[in-house]
């Protein structure tokens, strides 16, 4: 990493470059930003930092020509200006790149950064590839231009997403949550390069979540909370707060007041027999790329395994193996003493296997039909929901009433369709749907994305209580602190491969971060 | 949905831009007759008054009712899940041609009764069979099955002339087509009517389907797959052999269809004979939004189009393929409808203020919008 | 050379020449298509598309008796349908598949109305004289010669188009806007490039390139419009474009192919040998369905055919 310290760069408190006035933006009742400001002067690097939902997003989004706020005001310079759609906010020398990337695999990285530049008809490629070339050499970029996007990995795909924005001459470079895809040496060479951009005097604002990076990296930090700015600090302050003092400060005002953090469930050490094995197993992923690597892990009746990791390590994979959902290459699924390896979905969930995607509207549910007819999605073949060939709309409506009713999911009727819930709703009858067929083997990919506090504490303390009563949950999750707080044993899972485990007992955060970060490679490195 | 809010205009919203849509083509063929010299209201008087009016229209108007039915009622079942079957043609080709050969080569040897049920059998399969080399392809080796279908139906034409010229020509006759079935053979009328009894088996091939999605696990799970395959693949569905089978039920009633022409009207195969219900078909069944017991009412409609068209090169010096366009017509009118009603849906629900963070994907086809008339009544 | 007392040279001329023929008005349908489909589109309305370049263009031909003409109002009748195609699925955003066969049915309805209508379903030529050209010397060499080298100025023209189309796709901005557009419409859009017009534009291509391919075969090729005509090849051409791959080359060799395939029936009549003609005519249908068959996994489909796209939604 970097010093830690903002550098010596003078506070530029000359004219701010852009600034944005009482930006408000409405989604339908959410109020995504409230009366929003942000400077950014020349030559720093901004962190915009918030929690998921706080609308650091949106603003973003703003800026880039996206969205258009509802009301404020953004001035570039100096003069106000209107920024229509992205190709304006290009033309004004503002820069933005995506979380997700926005690069054409299929082509090339030449002609990604070509992309939209206005210049003759016929491209002039080998010109592009001259200019280019300087730019590669300043961003440690060691691949052909001519290459296809498709075959970088994801640093150099970043990479090549500034040099696309740089290219045209930008000026102030958004970047909205860049470390999340990347490896801690990725991460690192990221920040050489936003340092060195902003001495060549281009502006920078990073959004992120997480802290010890904004700080990291950063001359300034906004703070924003449910959608309203809730502080800012200059590089003045940081300065003289020290960097444990502005941690402390930035944490009080990202959630002070917040509810008390959820109860914390009592140790549990899981005794019970093994119910579910994978010995072994590796599988592709949906382009093809190994996801699952030889991996083995145990689930035994009783306990809650945590998954943690980045996303992206093959969480989603290993989650669709043990639903029967994603074939595997090698490797076996033993469930319950028996073979069930690529028996399918139908025959894992008849046998006791039940799985809850973090895909909710992709695929959990079917838009367009009604709550009733999801809830006895899984199970409509069987009896009471069909005799025979027959359904029993009354029993598939009782049966959504009951559930309901029992996860309190706040619906007009059981006929109402499904769209028309909220996500948090949803994921109640999800989690409800698959607790109805009493399944002994839970997995849960993701179960809390999204949710409101409550919501999500009740879904935590339904899966605890389901793994006290003797199911075997496999939790997977991008928030560690979610898997720290229910899980008996944590697995960290990196690229595709389980690479330590580790029992409540002797948990050790560093180490799991670590992990989560880079794999065994971390290990060894820590233990030498 | 409670009983209010489904009479309360949003489920009847569908229909009134279908209705709009034809409103429009009308509108707009009109002007285009106009334009082309044509006295338009003196044509519509006389497509109407021929399809609807007119006795023996009527009763041709029923008779054309028969195909448009059972091919409609098929073609529900592969859109519905969303398979899309165009090779309807085709389907009703193999199928009209193999009813007619069993019709013909059993008519006065066995009970006729016996004779129709043989001869629908191999309409059936011969509909089912045409649909077998586009479902393998789509399950087997994901190609699209509109591709599939659509060439299919060209290969139909060439297979049955070769076949109504060669093995199974009427030996009697110099017209390539198959053996008569003698016009006593034929399939009975309704009592009281001039119309043979193939509208009963289109009115019940349009009840079985609407049973089929209403009330059997098949149907539900071919709706799951129509709407979000990847739900059903989560599910644990057999999307493949699903989507598959839709593929041959489909095929099937277009070949049952081929076959109530053959026993109810024709009598024979005729080499190239190719009443192209196929594309009428699918702007029926869009226009009753993938409604199953709406399809009875727009089969009268298109039926009675057909009819009154095939009178208006005579009397309104209009050709028939007036018709045709205005199917084309109906159905860009019905895309733009489509796309006001996905307006007013947006517009009226920011008006009520709804629940916040929930999503509602758009609905490219407008099959969403009819869930208020199938599923919950 | 002569086989069985059947004439090998003729019969291999008549192939080459014939095949060549026909393959031209589904090498220009598909390498419009090729923009189309690269963009995003699914069209399903070109066959509405080349029936109305078959009767505007024979209709213009008919009464200007000029080639040219003909040709630029089966263009016109082409891009007008692709207008509308766009229109309705680019700015409005139904569903393809619908509004291409919504067209394709109207296509087929106007043209068979409007021949009722102005020619009483009357079989009658356009009296045009397409200008050849003899490259001598060429022309000469046996059975390749006659059939590459002594055409219609036209039938250069036509295949010369594959150079060009090539370099438009992969050489010019138009062309890379067109491939990121298909492919990430929204990285496009975030880079500054304007999708909505750019689909636009590659649909007014394909419209006007469909347009030219039906009025090339009733212009050019037959001189005669029947009802119905194009049986089929638009959508054997959109099946060209995506087995070939999404290249204009080998789109033009599967294009020779697929004429080929449509000429084996005429040219074993010539030399006198009887083959049922509905035998022969499944040919080029089923052909293209192994082709399907044995070259579909090896092409990945632009990643945004057939969905609309709106800013702001992913």
């Amino acid at each position: 990493m970097t010093d830690g310290m903002p550098t010596t760069q003078p506070a530029p408190e000359a004219r701010p470059i852009v600034a944005m006035r009482d930006i408000d933006k409405r989604f339908g009742p959410v109020q995504a930003n409230d009366r929003v400001d942000l400077t950014l002067y020349p030559g720093e690097i901004h962190a915009v930092l918030g929690e998921n939902g706080a609308g650091k997003t949106t603003l973003m989004n703003i800026l880039s020509g996206m969205y258009q706020p509802d009301s404020g005001s953004i001035a570039l310079d100096g003069t106000p200006v209107t920024i229509g759609s992205p190709s304006e906010a290009l033309a004004l020398g503002i820069g933005t790149v995506y979380q997700h990337f926005t690069l054409v695999p299929n082509l090339s990285v030449i002609e990604n950064v070509m992309l939209g530049t206005k210049t003759g008809f016929v491209l002039n490629l080998s010109r592009g590839e001259q200019q280019l070339n300087e730019l590669l050499a300043g961003f440690e970029l060691n691949t052909d231009p001519t290459t296809e996007v498709r075959h970088l990995s994801i640093g150099q795909r970043q990479r090549v997403e500034i040099i696309k924005v740089l290219f045209r001459g930008t000026r102030v470079l958004l970047l909205d949550e860049p470390t999340s895809v990347l490896t801690p040496s990725e991460v690192d060479g990221l920040f050489r390069i936003l340092h060195r951009l902003r001495e060549e005097g281009v502006s920078v604002v990073i959004i992120t979540h997480k802290l010890e990076e904004a700080l990291d990296v950063s001359d300034r930090v906004t703070i924003l909370r449910g959608g309203k700015n809730v502080g800012e600090l200059g590089p003045a302050e940081i300065v003289a707060a020290g960097r444990a003092g502005a941690r402390q400060q930035i944490v009080e005002t990202m959630f002070g007041g917040m509810p008390a953090a959820v109860e914390t469930f009592q140790q549990h050490v899981a005794t019970g027999e093994t119910l579910l094995e994978l010995q072994r197993v590796s599988a592709m992923g949906d382009r093809g790329e190994m996801a699952i690597r030889d991996l083995s892990l145990q689930l035994r009746a009783g306990e809650i395994y945590g998954i943690a990791g980045v996303d992206g390590n093959g969480q989603k994979e290993l989650g669709e193996i043990i639903a029967g959902q994603r074939k595997t290459t090698s490797g076996q699924l033993i469930f319950d003493g028996q073979d069930f390896t690529n028996k399918g979905v139908a025959t894992l969930s008849r046998a006791g296997v039940g799985y809850i995607t973090d895909d909710r509207m992709g695929e959990g549910v079917v838009p367009g039909m009604s709550v009733a007819q999801n809830a006895a999605l899984k199970t409509i073949n069987r009896a009471p929901f069909s005799k025979g060939f027959f359904l029993n709309r009354k029993a598939i409506e009782e049966n959504a009433n009951a559930l309901i009713e029992q996860f309190s999911v706040k619906t007009p009727s059981a006929d109402t369709r499904i769209t028309l819930l909220s996500g948090g709703n949803i994921q109640k009858l999800m989690l409800a749907r698959e607790l109805a067929m009493n399944p002994r083997v839970i997995v849960c990919n993701k179960p809390t994305y999204g949710l409101d506090l409550k919501t999500a504490q009740f879904v935590v303390k339904t899966l605890r209580e389901e793994a006290d009563s003797g199911k075997a949950v496999l939790l997977i999750s991008s928030e560690l602190d979610e898997i720290l707080e229910i899980s008996d044993r944590i697995g960290v899972i990196y690229n595709g491969e389980i690479v330590e485990t580790f029992d409540r007992t002797q948990i050790d955060v560093e180490t799991i971060g670590r992990l989560m970060l880079s794999g065994r490679a971390a290990a060894q490195e820590s233990a030498a | 949905m409670n009983e209010r809010a489904r009479l309360s205009g949003i489920s009847l919203l569908p229909i009134a831009s279908s209705v709009m849509a034809i409103v429009m083509a009308f509108v707009i063929g009109g002007i285009f007759l106009e334009a082309n010299g044509k006295d338009a209201l003196h044509a519509y008087r006389i497509l109407f008054e021929r399809g609807l009016i007119n006795g023996d229209g009527l009763t041709e108007t029923f008779k054309k009712m028969a195909p448009m039915l059972i091919v409609s009622a098929g073609l529900l079942i592969a859109l519905r899940a969303s398979v899309w079957n165009i090779g309807i043609d085709g389907q009703f080709m193999v199928g009209a041609l193999l009813a007619g050969v069993a019709g013909a080569h059993l008519s006065g040897s066995v009970p006729n009764p016996l004779m129709w049920s043989i001869a629908a059998i191999a309409g059936i399969a011969g509909g089912l069979l045409w649909a077998v080399v586009p479902a393998l392809l789509m399950v087997k080796f994901k190609l699209n099955e509109i591709i599939t279908t659509l060439l299919m139906n060209y290969v139909a034409v060439y297979v049955t002339a070769w076949l109504a010229k060669g093995p199974f020509k009427d030996p009697d006759r110099v017209a390539p087509q198959t053996p008569k079935i003698p016009l006593e053979d034929r399939l009975p009328f309704i009592p009281g009517t001039e119309v043979h009894i193939g509208l009963i088996v289109g009115l019940i091939s349009v009840v079985v389907v609407a049973i089929l999605f209403r009330s059997t696990v098949y149907g539900f799970c071919l709706d799951v797959v129509g709407r979000n395959r990847r739900a059903a693949i989560h599910a644990g569905f057999p999307v493949g052999r699903l989507a598959g089978s839709a593929l041959l039920l489909s095929g099937a009633f277009a070949g049952l269809a081929g076959a109530n022409d053959v026993l109810g009207i024709q009598g024979l195969f005729k080499a190239n004979w190719n009443p192209g219900y196929g594309f009428t078909a699918f702007a029926l069944v869009y226009l009753a939004r993938l409604n199953s017991l709406l399809i009875i009412p727009f089969a009268f409609f298109f039926s009675f189009l057909l009819v009154g068209g095939d009178s208006m090169p005579r009397r309104a010096d209009v050709p028939t393929y007036f018709v045709e366009m205005l199917e084309g017509l109906m159905l860009i009118c019905f895309a733009v409808a489509v796309y006001l009603e996905r307006r007013w849906h947006v517009i009226s629900e920011r008006l009520r203020g709804r629940p916040d963070d929930r999503v509602e994907p758009e609905t490219s086809s407008g099959v969403e919008s009819l869930e208020g008339l199938e599923a919950s009544s | 050379m002569t086989i069985n007392g059947i004439d090998v040279t003729d019969f291999l001329t008549a192939m080459l020449a014939t095949g060549l023929l026909r393959a031209v008005p589904l090498v220009l349908a598909s390498l419009g298509d090729v923009f189309a489909q690269k963009a995003g589109l699914l069209n399903l309305g070109i066959e509405g598309m080349m029936l109305s370049g078959c009767f505007f263009g024979f209709y213009a031909a008919y009464h200007t008796e000029s080639v040219t003409y003909g040709l630029l109002a089966g263009m016109a009748a082409g891009l007008a349908l692709a207008l509308l195609f766009a229109f309705l699925t680019v700015q409005l955003r139904v569903d393809q598949v619908l509004v291409g066969l919504a067209i394709t049915i109207f296509g087929a309805g106007l043209t068979g109305y409007l021949f009722r209508d102005l020619f009483g379903g009357q079989n009658v030529s356009a009296a045009v004289r397409p200008m050849t050209i003899r490259i001598p010397l060429l022309a000469d060499i046996p059975i390749a010669g006659k059939a590459l080298f002594d055409r219609q100025a036209l039938f250069y023209l036509c295949w010369l188009l594959v150079p060009v189309f090539a370099f438009v796709l992969n050489r010019t901005r138009f062309g890379l806007n067109v491939r990121a557009v298909g492919e990430n419409p929204f990285a496009a859009d975030a880079a500054g490039v304007n999708v909505i017009q750019v689909r636009y534009l590659a649909m007014a291509l394909a419209g006007i390139m469909a347009g030219f391919a039906g009025a090339f075969l009733a212009v050019a090729d037959l001189k005669i419009f029947t009802i119905g005509m194009t049986v089929g090849q638009g959508f054997i051409a959109l099946a060209i474009t995506m087995i070939g791959g999404w290249s204009p080359w080998k789109i033009a060799f599967g294009a020779i192919l697929f004429g080929m395939l449509n000429a084996l029936g005429d040219s074993l009549q010539i030399i006198g040998v009887g083959v049922r003609t509905e035998f022969i005519g499944m040919f080029p249908y089923i052909g293209i369905m192994i082709a399907m068959i044995v070259l579909a996994r090896r092409t990945s489909v632009p990643a945004a055919l057939g969905i609309p796209y709106a800013r702001g939604q992913r």
